[in-house]
């Protein structure tokens, strides 16, 4: 017999999406492998977060492009049984492609028209081969497109930082540059948690902290993850 | 696993303790925890990320070793520790025991804990709290992750301690989230305070007792994206309490909130009344609206005594002496199975009433209404080993109480006798008198 009426506190759903480059550049270098490492050491840290946010039932999902794009797993898998595949660089680079399928995902349906704002991590090394500025325009007409934390990591030294800017698209927030493996592995964690805890619980902030059209404050990330860490070969 | 420090590391303190790192216990924001030992016992370690081990941090944690804790229930800094060529610091604090369940589960629903134990934690939180508020300290950051329980007795333990600042003395960063905090800080208008902290404290009091937060209901509900500027008015600019008695706009929306209106109406009326002013006058005034951590404590204690069971399913319920005098007709129906309850036996000691149930037990503060000392135990209930139909009191203290009868006729009740219970007995314990009703 239980001893209470039971139930558990409302939650919202938190959609978190990886947009991960697969061209053929990530291929050299160990970068391909350096980003599969760092989204599958992330996973612990992430689940770890979301179990301290009973309000926010964190989705993973994930959207490989290269000289096409597509779902990784073709639906969002709550955070605790999502398992990450091993993902391999050939091709080009269809980021417009991967915002219009992101957007796709993003129309209600089968997005609730209830939920935390998305959280969506574009990671690049180079520059777009099609039409970005209609997949980020095609992104842009969705609600929670407009609502979502847009989050941009640049690997290496010949990302297009312009086009990560605008995917962003608030002038206070800029891409990350993982210049080696290890500035990626801190860059990605830091995304899982620091940004997760953001939109699930956001801390209060000073009157005038958070800048206009900002809806999810995110905290400065820490200088070793912004700044060049030594490390193993520089991108 | 990218660790800050490694399994076997050996750490001197200043006092010229010897400790090492066995374990990696967790990773927060700022810093990561091990389990460390010295000398056979282990205790945990809190080394801090690049970035946090600042001079600032140092110096409000050597001022907390220096203060000690408010209670053995606070996992307290003990020490400061460095390490000889790996930058940085850390503080050691005792480990917390794995009977300890985080108050997080309780809100997702894996665990189950009685009524009682959920009172019992909820006293000991605002007892804590009192006693940290006494030392002129302010927590800042009353939140579900730092705060945890035995779910079989409801003893509590609050962890995350190395943000306790002096009381206004602007020092404590901000770290609490929108949901536990006072609405004045959610608009900038204050920082950390004694008066914040006791709203965080009736929010966290809420959430335990309803798995529902206080201010989200339908006007919650119907917004689309929860983000900062949502939350921000929902908490800040224009919060209105769930059941705010003059204000129906902001109801649980029974599609989502469906444990408000639930745990909400097996309550008495002044559990709700308390509740009722912590977020109405609690959210407008600061300094003189909220409840007091002795109000919790008082009404805390007042609801467990109250507590009584369903005859036929055996449930906890709580006997509602307001709501029995407004009408006399009044049935207490057991929320689970909905059958009207027998109130049992009970005592009336000067203002306080407890309920005579199988496993009641007095305290000190039952007879004085001041001290809680919960390892004094002055009476519990017995049944008669030949007749167990016959319940009475049992003395647990050393003094002899004398009992008088109806028919006016008196017993002596030596320490360890057991007095039968009726209807208008008299029980005078040396410092007050009890009064049997059924």
């Amino acid at each position: 017999m239980a001893n209470r009426p039971g139930g558990e506190l409302a939650t919202r759903p938190l959609h978190f999406i990886w947009i991960c480059d697969c061209s053929g550049s990530m291929a050299s270098e160990g970068k391909i492998q350096a980003l599969n490492t760092a989204i599958r050491e992330s996973l612990p840290a992430m689940k770890k977060v979301a179990a301290e946010n009973p309000n926010a039932q964190v989705f993973l999902r994930a959207i490989k492009f290269a000289s096409d794009a597509e779902w990784i797993t073709s639906k969002a898998e709550p955070v605790d049984q999502y398992k990450w595949f091993d993902l391999v660089a050939n091709g080009e680079t269809r980021m417009g492609k991967a915002l219009s399928l992101v957007a796709d995902a993003l129309k209600i349906p089968p997005m609730t028209d209830r939920a935390l704002p998305p959280v969506l991590v574009l990671i690049s090394d180079g520059q777009p081969t099609d039409d970005f500025d209609n997949g980020l325009k095609q992104l842009m007409n969705q609600q929670w497109g407009k609502k979502a934390v847009r989050i941009a990591i640049a690997i290496g030294r010949d990302a297009d930082l312009d086009v990560l800017q605008k995917f962003i698209g608030h002038s206070e927030l800029k891409p990350f540059e993982a210049k080696n493996a290890e500035m990626l592995v801190q860059q990605i964690k830091w995304v899982s948690t620091a940004v997760v805890q953001s939109v699930s619980a956001p801390a209060s902030q000073a009157p005038g902290q958070v800048g206009p059209g900002i809806n999810v404050p995110i905290p400065k990330a820490p200088d070793n993850i912004v700044n060049s860490t030594p490390g193993s070969e520089v991108w | 696993m990218n660790q800050l420090l490694k399994q076997n590391q050996k750490i001197v303190s200043s006092n010229g303790i010897e400790y090492a790192v066995k374990d990696f216990l967790g990773d927060g924001t700022q810093g990561e925890v091990y389990r460390v030992t010295t000398s056979g016992k282990d205790l945990a370690l809190k080394w801090y990320k690049q970035g946090f081990a600042t001079k600032e941090q140092w110096d409000v944690l050597q001022n907390l070793i220096t203060i000690g804790p408010p209670t053995a229930q606070f996992l307290w800094p003990i020490e400061l520790v460095k390490i000889n060529n790996i930058p940085g610091f850390g503080y050691i604090m005792p480990l917390r025991g794995s009977n300890y369940k985080g108050l997080i589960d309780l809100m997702k629903g894996k665990i189950d804990p009685s009524f009682n134990v959920l009172i019992t934690a909820g006293f000991q939180l605002a007892d804590n709290y009192f006693h940290l508020h006494s030392l002129g300290l302010c927590y800042s950051d009353i939140n579900f992750g730092n705060a945890f329980f035995d779910p079989n007795i409801g003893e509590v333990l609050i962890c995350d301690n190395d943000n306790v600042v002096v009381n206004k003395s602007d020092l404590g960063s901000v770290n609490g989230t929108l949901y536990f905090m006072a609405p004045e800080i959610v608009r900038g208008e204050a920082r950390p305070s004694r008066d914040t902290d006791l709203y965080s404290l009736s929010v966290l009091l809420f959430y335990i007792l309803h798995i529902s937060h206080p201010l989200e209901g339908k006007k919650q509900s119907a917004i689309h994206a929860w983000d900062y500027p949502a939350m921000l008015k929902i908490f800040g600019k224009e919060p209105v309490f769930i059941f705010d008695p003059n204000d129906n706009s902001n109801r649980p929306d029974p599609e989502v909130h469906k444990c408000a209106e639930t745990y909400w109406n097996i309550y008495p009326k002044f559990m709700k009344n308390l509740f009722t002013r912590a977020f109405t006058d609690g959210l407008k005034d600061p300094e003189n609206g909220r409840v007091q951590e002795n109000e919790w404590r008082s009404s805390l204690i007042r609801l467990r005594d109250s507590t009584i069971y369903c005859q036929k399913c055996g449930s906890e319920n709580f006997y509602d002496l307001d709501a029995i005098r407004e009408n006399p007709s009044f049935n207490t129906k057991c929320w689970n199975c909905k059958s009207n309850i027998s109130i049992p036996s009970r005592i009336k000691i000067n203002s306080i009433i407890a309920m005579l149930n199988y496993n009641t037990i007095l305290y000190q503060h039952h007879l004085d209404g001041m001290s809680y000392n919960f390892e004094k135990k002055v009476a519990q209930m017995s049944s008669n080993p030949k007749n167990p139909d016959i319940w009475g009191l049992k003395n647990l203290t050393d003094v002899t109480w004398v009992a008088e009868k109806p028919d006016n006729s008196k017993i002596e009740v030596k320490p360890g006798q057991t007095i039968p219970l009726m209807s208008g007995l008299i029980i005078d314990f040396g410092i007050s008198k009890g009064e049997i009703r059924n």
